[in-house]
């Protein structure tokens, strides 16, 4: 059957040249849909110089919106001044579905919102779990309730993830997808020599803050180095809880058998990985750990702790779960060293690469685009009444705020139709006249 | 129990509280991808035996999940009520046998089922309200008599500072009271505190104390011209905010100073309180006539306002009884003493004990109905030791 073709725009405040998981998600879904033929474009805010248009590889199309990062990676939360260039963006590139990623971006919050209004469909991807009691997830939270009440589909990358995101945000289940994170195969291959089994080395890579269980690593590496002679530990990533880690080397004399690599750039995280028989995770909370999935597409035995979407992740013979407790973190790596010579890495990297595989997420995202184009387009009452249910005070202002979004876009549609005679003129006569200079100019953005 | 009989009396009004408690749920009736009754199956989720449900009882909660009118339905217990979620896509499957679904994210799409299938198991692992505390309205009742203790203890200090800004009490009647504090706080805690003998209150507080007042002497002179240029309107002011801010920040569960073996980490809060109320006694200090008023006034309100809560905290440890009496009596002075001051005060000072002990714990206890705390698989890990940072 031949496949309807989509335009996707994929928006978000996280892409490269920040490395992370829903960085990746970004880069690897967009090049996996654009060999399905679909026609990929990315939105993100600019970084440092990097501002404009560029292309990646693929042809992947990125527009670096010239508006700078505001607080952790987010750009400002300006309402209504996004609508302009979103919608210069979406008439431009003759969207026709809006993929947002992540709860924590603003700006893909505003772009969902002046998609919905223009009368776009909408897909949203959470990459991440929060909880529901303390002051940050409930205004969180209550930004998502907005972003959702209105969204053609959901997407969340486990399943603990989705209930959680159902919770949340009030969604009927049947509206989320599960569709996880895949790990690129062919660039975490194991070692072609394997490293001597005599000497164990546990790899943990990870950014060394709280939330990523680095206090859990400053109580079990003693444990584990004084009950197992022959065990190594190489500990990279940086973060806040590195001065406690050194701390720890200081006062247990580990200095030879504890490595400190500091923070390890993407390039070189799978060398590092290659020279471990086992990995370490500590994490206290994750929706779906992408480093266990290269950890084990090298070859390594997986340790980590029971959390989030974690026991989803792996079959029960590449990963070994501990509660997130030193002793039961302890007795768990007692049991993967004793697993260890079962486990053969090139074995272990093929079955990854049945496992999990990024043109089957393309796939099985693009059944939800599907999906999505199903949903019949309301009109404009029907859609805004949606907002009132996000609550008593907050309902009445969200209805309030995308009416004053749909009046100016209908202002902006009255005073910038020359942008519509432009897309016109490109649809006469094809996508081959993609030149530059009339793009800027009719873009009147300022760009490279 | 006193939950199911305090619902069961109103079912209009708990058939209202359920209906907003779902519509805070439900915030999309998405008409199409969703038909309208369907989007009630997010609720029609069993209550799996595994799930705590705390404190309430299981078929209050059960029927707020099943989304129904409790004067509709009859009441099913909760083991019968296993409501399956069969998709309408299910019922038309084919009758060869599929495998299992497994809550896994491996292997790409199950065979069988879409990505959207939604399981029986579908919060499963959801606890709600496991932490919840149920609240006796007598008991909250009773705790709160030691905030409205607290309020007639500052009240007691601004009469005294009152009086002798009139200089109706004069420095030598304030040093008597200032001396007759003392030894009773003295007295208090030697009676109160078991663990204590003569040498420790001799070395430890004794000792403290006289270099304190010591201190203060000094001090006083410079205190009395510290805010000689400041306008009295703006120090009047300036006193009743902070002690409107210290009696919001205040720790009213324990004492600020700590009694000696306590090791704990004084909140900010009650550091910025502590703070608050020595700075107004110092703006107060500062309009007396001469040093010996501002170092009598000074000693006052720094004996009551650092060590009154600890006095008031041996006693509600050592008796509850006593420190009921303690308080009741103390109100009732504090009441008669603003009574013969000005009618107005005493009636807003009457008005703000009964909304502090009456009207707050009920209101506390009528709303707590609507807790509704989740937990589940998707929390943040809590460590069990301890985390120095």
């Amino acid at each position: 059957m031949d496949r309807k073709k989509y335009r996707i725009m994929m928006v978000s405040d996280f892409f490269y040249p920040n490395f992370g998981g829903v960085e990746n998600h970004i880069y690897y879904l967009s090049q996996c849909l654009l060999k399905l033929e679909h026609k990929v474009v990315v939105v993100t805010h600019a970084y440092g110089n990097r501002s404009g248009v560029r292309y990646m590889t693929g042809g992947l199309k990125v527009y670096y919106v010239p508006w700078r990062p505001f607080v952790m990676q987010n750009s400002f939360p300006t309402l209504f001044p996004s609508l302009p260039i979103i919608r210069t963006i979406l008439i431009r590139e003759r969207i026709t579905i809006v993929h947002g990623h992540q709860a924590f971006s603003t700006l893909c919050h505003e772009a969902l919102m002046h998609s919905r209004t223009m009368g776009y469909r909408v897909v949203f991807t959470d990459h991440s779990l929060y909880g529901f009691s303390d002051a940050g997830s409930i205004h969180m939270n209550k930004v998502l309730q907005f972003t959702l009440a209105d969204v053609s589909q959901a997407i969340c990358v486990s399943h603990t993830s989705k209930e959680n995101t159902v919770l949340r945000s009030g969604l009927p289940p049947e509206k989320v997808f599960v569709i996880p994170n895949a790990v690129d195969t062919a660039m975490f291959k194991p070692a072609v020599v394997q490293p001597s089994r005599s000497e164990i080395v546990i790899v943990v890579i990870s950014r060394l803050v709280y939330r990523k269980g680095a206090d859990l690593l400053v109580e079990v590496i003693p444990d584990v180095c004084r009950l197992h002679p022959n065990v190594r530990f190489i500990v990279g990533g940086d973060g806040p809880k590195r001065v406690w880690l050194e701390e720890m080397r200081e006062k247990h004399s580990l200095q030879d058998r504890v490595e400190m690599l500091g923070a390890v750039p993407h390039a070189q995280v799978r060398s590092v990985l290659i020279s471990g028989h086992i990995f370490l995770n500590s994490s206290l909370t994750e929706a779906f750990c992408i480093a266990i999935l290269e950890a084990a597409s090298c070859g390594l035995l997986t340790v980590s702790t029971r959390v989030g979407g974690v026991p989803e992740v792996l079959p029960d013979d590449m990963i070994i779960l501990a509660e997130p407790d030193p002793g039961d973190m302890v007795l768990a790596i007692e049991r993967a060293i004793s697993m260890l010579p079962k486990v053969d890495p090139q074995v272990m990297h093929h079955r990854m690469r049945e496992l999990y595989n990024w043109h089957d997420v393309a796939k099985r995202t693009e059944i939800v685009y599907d999906r999505a184009l199903k949903c019949p387009n309301q009109n404009l009452f029907e859609r805004v009444s949606r907002y009132l249910y996000c609550g008593v005070w907050a309902g009445k202002l969200f209805f309030v705020v995308m009416i004053v979004d749909f009046l100016f876009w209908r202002l902006l549609e009255l005073w910038q139709f020359t942008i519509n005679t432009h897309n016109l003129f490109f649809f006469l006569f094809g996508s081959s006249l993609h030149c530059r200079f009339a793009i800027h100019l009719s873009l009147g953005v300022p760009t490279l | 129990m006193f939950w199911r009989t305090l619902n069961e009396r109103n079912p209009n009004r708990v058939a209202l509280r359920l209906a907003l408690h779902r519509r805070r749920l439900t915030q999309v009736l998405s008409a199409a991808a969703v038909p309208a009754p369907q989007h009630r199956r997010f609720f029609l989720f069993p209550v799996s035996r595994t799930q705590k449900l705390g404190r309430f009882s299981s078929a209050l909660h059960l029927r707020w999940l099943l989304g129904t009118d409790p004067e509709a339905q009859p009441r099913k217990k909760p083991e019968t009520s296993k409501l399956l979620v069969m998709d309408h896509h299910l019922a038309s499957d084919s009758p060869q046998v599929r495998p299992r679904w497994r809550k896994v994210a491996y292997g790409g799409m199950q065979p069988g089922f879409d990505d959207n299938h939604t399981d029986e198991s579908f919060l499963e692992g959801m606890v709600m309200n496991a932490n919840v505390v149920r609240r006796d309205m007598l008991k909250v009742m009773l705790d709160s008599v030691s905030i409205s203790e607290y309020l007639c203890i500052v009240a007691l200090v601004v009469l005294v500072w009152t009086y002798t800004l009139e200089s109706t009490i004069d420095e030598s009647r304030l040093l008597c009271i200032d001396v007759s504090l003392l030894v009773l706080g003295f007295l208090i805690l030697l009676f109160t505190q078991e663990k204590i003998s003569l040498s420790i209150l001799v070395h430890h507080y004794f000792l403290n104390i006289s270099f304190f007042i010591m201190g203060l002497y000094v001090l006083a002179p410079i205190y009395q011209t510290l805010t000689r240029s400041i306008s009295s309107d703006s120090i009047w002011a300036l006193t009743v905010s902070l002690l409107v801010i210290h009696l919001f920040l205040h720790d009213y569960s324990e004492s600020t100073v700590n009694a000696p073996g306590a090791l704990k980490n004084p909140a900010l809060t009650s550091c910025i309180s502590v703070n608050a109320s020595v700075v107004a006694s110092v703006f107060i200090a500062s309009r007396l006539p001469s040093r010996l008023h501002v170092f009598a006034i000074m000693l006052f309100s720094l004996q009551v306002f650092l060590f009154g809560p600890l006095v008031t905290y041996c006693i509600k440890k050592y008796s509850f009884r006593l420190h009921l009496c303690f308080s009741i009596s103390l109100m009732v002075v504090t009441l008669r003493f603003v009574y013969m001051l000005h009618c107005l005060l005493f009636v807003l000072l009457l008005s703000l004990l009964v909304f502090v002990n009456v009207v707050c714990p009920y209101w506390l206890i009528r709303i707590q109905e609507y807790k509704f705390e989740i937990n589940g698989p998707w929390d943040e890990a809590k460590l069990c030791f301890a985390i120095t940072d």
